[in-house]
């Protein structure tokens, strides 16, 4: 049988609509998994898999009660607005100390002579401590910080995310900082402004792309960190992964209902930041990727 | 220092305004701008990598941390070679890598190809693709735990329905792996499927229509055009997911806790064990120091054997 080519073109349409589709299925599935599980009765969990509200099982809000006014309240508020405030501050403070980085390297020619690097080496030594296994610098972190008081605290916890996110700021906004015109800058320079003055008052305002897009980056990355966590927090600095993880491995066996609205605390403000800025985060990863 | 060539060097990136030298009044700018980075890169990252290194030639018990420090020499590499736990992290990690990476960038590239249609709703499909790899890795770890349950979870539930065995999906040694794989990819093909799709959206569209105009169908295109023009940013993300790949840990933890027995253990959860939970701070170093190796090796070999292979095809 010989198609027309526009019969040809109406398949191919199709086909490419109906993968797409296929795979968001794939993408949304687990997510509605989660939230439809957070809404069972234990009974309906062990019955075997229910999919759908009302029709084959009784939804109730027994998890959510309990999870947010029941014995582990108090430990979920904590680790929850632990993970906010170590995720935002380590997230602020990577994209400032890495956003004056990522200008100078933008802006400032460098040579150093021991190690004959200029500009482009410094930024790639920079990211490749992001590609180390981080249970290498773990342990040592775990000794400074039981000899500095750091451990479980903190100050210690934003100085480790911070560190640990600082080379994808200074990667992405030394990009974005590079493809600023330099001109409004320079005539500022010119009529007085001192570096730093030109860089707030100009600069900045420019860049503001790419420091959302750094920020969350950072956010994401310290938001959903587990490692860290687990070597160097065990109680008062401890984040909401880490009290999912323990959770999940308790010997009564898993409590699904309570186990899924517990992961959706950490879920959904992800989904969230997706859905508003997901040029932004699109934007961060491309410009770590494609070099 | 030599000037001449410094334009070279800095090629690739746009640096259409850098001055020849710093000025005299961006002297003190040009050094306070960027030093803290340095600093804090070299304290809490050169450091601690030379601390691990220092660490891996010694017996430190956690449990007497004060002056329990005592120098071995290679004593724990000795051990490490002959440690059959540790080879099965190692097989562990490297069948993880492999597969959980390949597996990403085919269904990665299969997606940026579609998105790259011109189709409907593509930024409904955009954010859709990308949530996945924006979640929390324990959370999804623990979803995965319900979805392949063997007997409560919907997955093997809808292999029934379709007239398929149950698959032991967390308790035969092997299946787990996969599951794992099957997990992380869920998780990873989002960062392929976008960073493909921009490096498909930055090829210049001449060269397809000209391919077109001279008759050539979509898999001679895309055989001989789109996958050879696109090889600089495949090789990008297989490497970064691949070096992601290699520190496996959290999904894991969640998921399987390493079993069934020792069977989905990666080499990052028996450094974790072993200097966490055993207290063995400098054998647990030597079992990190020699994953930094395999990494290092494994992205030197994938980097080489691709360049003679690029080279074998022009030649």
């Amino acid at each position: 049988m010989q198609l027309t080519r526009r019969q040809s073109r109406a398949i191919r349409r199709i086909t490419t609509h109906a993968l797409l589709v296929l795979w968001s299925l794939v993408c949304l599935f687990p997510i509605y998994w989660v939230l439809i599980t957070s809404f069972k009765f234990p009974i309906a969990v062990f019955q075997g898999p229910k999919y759908f509200p009302w029709l084959d099982f009784q939804p109730t809000l027994d998890a959510w009660k309990f999870l947010l006014t029941g014995s582990p309240s108090g430990a979920v508020l904590r680790s929850w607005l632990n993970s906010a405030l170590l995720a935002t501050s380590s997230a602020a403070l990577a994209v400032l100390i890495g956003g004056l980085a990522g200008y100078a390297l933008t802006r400032f020619r460098y040579y150093w002579p021991v190690l004959r690097w200029k500009n482009n080496d410094i930024a790639f030594y920079i990211i490749s401590q992001r590609m180390l296994p981080a249970v290498v610098v773990i342990l040592p972190y775990m000794i400074m910080f039981r000899v500095l008081g750091l451990i479980d605290t903190h100050a210690g916890m934003i100085l480790a995310y911070t560190v640990f996110s600082l080379p994808f700021a200074v990667w992405i906004l030394r990009d974005f900082f590079a493809g600023l015109p330099v001109d409004v800058e320079e005539s500022a320079l010119i009529d007085g402004a001192s570096r730093l003055q030109a860089f707030r008052a100009i600069v900045l305002p420019l860049a503001a792309p790419g420091l959302i897009a750094a920020f969350l980056f950072c956010l994401v990355f310290t938001w959903n960190d587990y490692l860290f966590a687990l070597m160097l927090t065990f109680s008062r600095a401890s984040t909401l992964p880490m009290f999912i993880a323990g959770e999940g491995s308790q010997s009564y066996g898993p409590q699904w209902w309570y186990l899924s609205a517990l992961s959706l605390l950490s879920i959904a403000p992800m989904i969230l930041i997706t859905l508003l800025v997901e040029r932004y985060i699109t934007r961060g990863l491309v410009v770590g990727a494609i070099k | 220092m030599r000037s001449g060539d410094e334009p070279a060097a800095l090629s690739g990136t746009r640096r259409q305004g850098m001055p020849k030298r710093v000025s005299a009044r961006d002297r003190v700018p040009s050094f306070a701008f960027l030093m803290p980075t340095v600093l804090l890169i070299l304290a809490l990252s050169l450091f601690p990598l030379l601390f691990s290194l220092g660490l891996s030639f010694t017996s430190w018990d956690l449990s007497r941390f004060e002056g329990g420090v005592r120098f071995v020499g290679l004593r724990n590499f000795a051990t490490l070679v002959s440690d059959g736990r540790f080879w099965n992290t190692a097989r562990v990690t490297l069948i993880f890598v492999v597969g959980s990476v390949g597996l990403q960038y085919a269904l990665g590239l299969g997606l940026a190809l579609l998105l790259n249609e011109e189709i409907r709703f593509r930024r409904f499909f955009r954010v859709v693709f990308l949530i996945p790899m924006m979640l929390t890795p324990a959370a999804v770890g623990y979803v995965g735990r319900m979805l392949f349950n063997e007997s409560m979870g919907p997955i093997n539930d809808i292999i029934r329905h379709v007239g398929g065995p149950a698959i032991p999906w967390l308790s035969n040694p092997r299946v787990a792996l996969l599951s794992l794989i099957l997990l992380d990819t869920w998780e990873w093909v989002p960062f392929m499927t976008i960073v493909l799709l921009a490096g498909l959206q930055s090829l210049p569209p001449e060269v397809f229509e000209s391919a077109r105009v001279d008759g050539a169908n979509d898999w001679n295109i895309f055989r001989r055009i789109t996958f050879p023009m696109l090889a600089p940013v495949s090789v990008t993300v297989i490497l970064i997911r691949a070096l992601e790949a290699f520190k496996l840990f959290d999904i894991v933890m969640v998921m399987t806790g390493g079993g069934p027995g020792t069977a989905t253990e990666t080499v990052t959860m028996y450094a974790y064990i072993v200097g966490m939970k055993n207290g063995n701070l400098g054998y647990a170093s030597a079992i990190a120091y020699s994953l930094l190796i395999m990494v290092v090796i494994f992205s030197s070999v994938f980097l080489n054997s691709l360049r003679s292979r690029v080279a074998a095809a022009e030649g």
